[in-house]
């Protein structure tokens, strides 16, 4: 059997991932230093581990979009501008990343464009909000009069000026939202830890990906 | 300040009951997913929706684009893929073209070709193997927001019947929802922070909220005793909402029994 | 136009009424600042109280987790608790969790300038820039339970064995952590510092309030600091007014004028389904 079909092997991987998980699960509740010692390891071994995967991930980009330059496929102009700036930005980062080229890409070309992207945001938000706060039914009414209190106390004028506005703003905050907040924190913590579980049983089988059929 | 009850040799000091709580979750998991148990559980829409979705979009003659977030290997990303597998499944068997736009961040450079091969494998085994497009998983950019530009640029151009967007989509949720609204698109989503999810439903068509996300796996599975797990998550939001109600009474009683025993 | 079609316009606007006039409303103020008054919220005088308990000489983990587009929503934020650091002489160490977040540290030491040469800061002893260690959450675990195992050098490759992270080994090392967040690796820094003990506060972006909020409630954050809002807020408590404070006027006008769209669509709503009633009848 060659090494890649043995490593492929999914019984091997589910062993490889309990035996991990076992490596940092124990430690952290049960006090032995040399366990410690070696879950400590283990965590920066796969800090490693995962630096090294980005780098055979950017390896497998790269062939990928020269593949798609080659054979002239739709949008190939762009793969070939991602590769080419990918290749600039490594050999400018040699020049130096506080000044020079790398540094005027960076605050000249990234800065700008992806803070325009993210303002972008404020008006689907305000669309969205817009059109979606409607008193169709008693709920919506209920929710339509918190939303609309505490987006008023939002604005800092009105803070300013009716000081009034706040404990009543915050109270929504601090019990419904808050219980929300809440609630949802422990039915997704619960969900997380049922599904690692299901992972570690090599139930979840699209985590190694693969379909649940294929096994 | 809570302190705790008592200290047992050799466990750490406050985690006692953590330790006894994960073990019951264990247990209780390996006992529902073993046998064969029937149980009854309630329906998900959003989930429910994604056949409605695909099929759709079969009808229609239009693409479906799904994505499964844009982290690294959380457990958001893995629920994402599970649903991205059954989205695999059900395009491959209707003959639905399938874009999965990826990337958004540097680690999802990592997850991209598991989620390749997800959707290669649902391909090959509903048997439509040379249906399988490769440059249909897009890798838009390592970066947010430019891979919003990505993504909405797609869902522009080629206008989809349906828009699946699970996983770990962080602020960058709403301008996908909203776009995939704009077109027309059906539109089911999950929000990772609890105010994406107040956003989002708004945007979206059907909305998976908190814990039915990373249960998509076994609520969408055929095995009857995969979808029973998902009673542990029941079993313990009860205990928390107990706790809650007896350390509410207790300690407005000046009692502080509850923190301290979940501090020790 | 008639009554029908006035309530039908109101109650279906175009998305693109919304884009335009809040681009409108928001560009003008910035343009041209008025400087209304604002009123500062409970969570960022605590936040204020918090960050200046720090003592000199603490060594504090300041995590930049943006990339350049959140960082300008959090940047008055960023940049006025820096400045609370830099005057209590506290010992910085900057970490980023995004490679594009490489390029801020400069950005934020170049507004304070000032205050940096005033307090004597030097490069090394007093402040040190990682860069970008925090990729994933197996490299926030290390930098917490072996922090000279997973960091040797800053983020230009100079050692960092004579500085004072030297003395940084675990969690318990660092006096505070102050995270600037759009979402990245703050859970990793909850998961591995601040349930362990860390002090830590928050400085997050809109979205993420109400899920950052319940950590505060339950004592795992010292303080939340809550977006541009809570950044204008302490501009406005250190006496240091900035691109926050400068912002807010917009703010409130962009607020405003949501509030707008929202009468008006519930004004059309009510008038165009009575109407549709009446026409049914």
């Amino acid at each position: 059997m060659k090494m890649a079909e043995i490593l492929k092997n999914r019984q091997l991987q589910i062993a490889v991932m309990a035996l991990a998980f076992l490596l940092v699960f124990v430690p952290y509740f049960i006090e032995v230093p040399a366990l410690e010692a070696a879950s400590t390891k283990l965590i920066t071994i796969t800090a490693i581990v995962n630096a090294v995967t980005l780098i055979l991930a950017l390896q497998s980009q790269v062939r990928r979009g020269l593949n798609i330059v080659q054979r002239r496929q739709t949008g190939w102009y762009f793969k070939a501008y991602m590769i080419i700036t990918m290749v600039l930005m490594v050999v400018f980062a040699f020049f130096g990343r506080e000044t020079g080229p790398y540094h005027w890409v960076m605050y000249a070309v990234v800065n700008p464009l992806s803070s325009v992207n993210y303002g972008i945001l404020a008006f689907y938000m305000a669309s969205t909000a817009a059109r979606a706060f409607r008193a169709r039914n008693t709920q919506a009414i209920l929710l339509l009069t918190t939303g609309f209190i505490v987006l008023l106390y939002q604005a800092p004028l009105t803070g300013a000026y009716a000081p009034w506005l706040e404990p009543i703003a915050l109270y929504f905050g601090d019990t419904f939202g808050m219980a929300a907040g809440r609630m949802f924190l422990i039915s997704v913590t619960v969900g997380a830890i049922v599904f690692g579980v299901r992972v570690l049983m090599g139930k979840e089988t699209s985590v190694l990906g693969v379909g649940k059929e294929e096994v | 300040m809570a302190t705790p009850l008592f200290q047992v040799p050799l466990i750490a000091e406050g985690r006692l009951i953590g330790l006894i709580l994960d073990i019951l979750i264990f247990a209780l998991v390996i006992y529902y997913t073993s046998g064969d148990k029937h149980i009854y559980i309630r329906r998900v829409a959003g989930l429910d929706a994604i056949e409605e979705a695909v099929g759709r979009a079969a009808e229609m003659g239009k693409p479906v684009v799904a994505s499964y977030g844009l982290g690294g290997f959380t457990y958001w990303t893995l629920a994402g893929l599970a649903i991205l597998s059954h989205v695999a499944t059900l395009s491959a068997r209707t003959g639905t073209r399938l874009i999965v736009p990826t990337g958004g961040s540097t680690e999802s450079l990592i997850v991209r070709p598991v989620a390749e091969e997800i959707v290669k494998t649902a391909y090959t085994m509903e048997g439509v193997p040379d249906q399988y497009n490769p440059d249909d998983l897009p890798f838009l950019s390592g970066q947010q927001y430019a891979y919003v530009g990505g993504y909405v640029g797609i869902l522009q151009r080629t206008r989809p019947a349906s828009t699946i967007m699970t996983g770990s989509h962080w602020s960058d949720a709403m301008n996908i929802a909203e776009t995939s609204s704009a077109v027309g698109a059906i539109t089911i989503t999950s929000g990772a922070y609890i105010s994406n999810v107040a956003a989002l439903a708004c945007a979206s068509d059907y909305i998976l909220i908190g814990e039915e996300a990373p249960a998509a796996g076994a609520y969408l599975s055929d095995d009857p005793a995969q979808r029973a797990s998902i009673r542990v998550q029941d079993i313990f939001k009860w205990i928390a909402l107990g706790c809650i109600i007896l350390g509410l009474v207790l300690s407005n009683m000046g009692i502080n029994l509850v923190e301290n025993l979940l501090s020790t | 136009m008639s009554d029908n079609s006035l309530m039908k316009t109101l109650a279906t606007y175009d998305r693109r009424w919304v884009y335009l006039v809040l681009f409108l409303v928001v560009v003008g103020p910035l343009l041209r600042p008025i400087g209304m008054p604002i009123s500062v919220s409970p969570d960022t005088k605590q936040y204020y109280e918090a960050i200046n308990s720090v003592e000199e000489g603490d060594k504090i983990l300041f995590t930049l987790n943006t990339e350049f587009s959140g960082y300008n929503e959090i940047q008055s934020g960023i940049v006025a608790t820096m400045r609370v650091f830099i005057e209590h002489n506290t010992k910085i160490c900057v970490a980023v969790g995004h490679p594009e977040a490489t390029g801020i540290p400069e950005l934020v030491f170049n507004q304070l300038r000032s205050e940096l040469d005033a307090n004597g800061y030097v490069y090394g002893e007093d402040y040190v820039i990682l860069g970008y260690v925090m990729p994933n959450e197996a490299s926030v675990a290390s930098m917490s339970q072996d922090f000279q195992g997973a960091i040797t050098q800053d983020w230009l490759g100079r050692s960092i064995d004579d500085t004072f992270l030297s003395e940084i080994h675990t969690w318990e090392d660092w006096d505070l952590i102050a995270d600037f967040t759009t979402g990245l690796a703050t859970t990793y820094l909850l998961n591995h510092f601040a349930l362990r003990g860390t002090p830590m506060t928050v400085n997050c972006i809109g979205v993420m309030i109400a899920s950052q909020k319940p950590y505060v409630d339950s004592g795992v954050y010292l303080a939340i600091l809550q977006s541009m809002r809570g950044g204008a807020e302490l501009e406005y408590l250190t006496g240091h007014p900035g691109p926050g404070l400068t912002a807010m006027d917009a703010f409130t006008f962009g607020h405003y004028m949501l509030l707008l769209f929202i009468i008006a669509g519930n004004i059309g709503y009510y008038g165009y389904t009575r109407q549709q009633k009446r026409g049914g009848e």
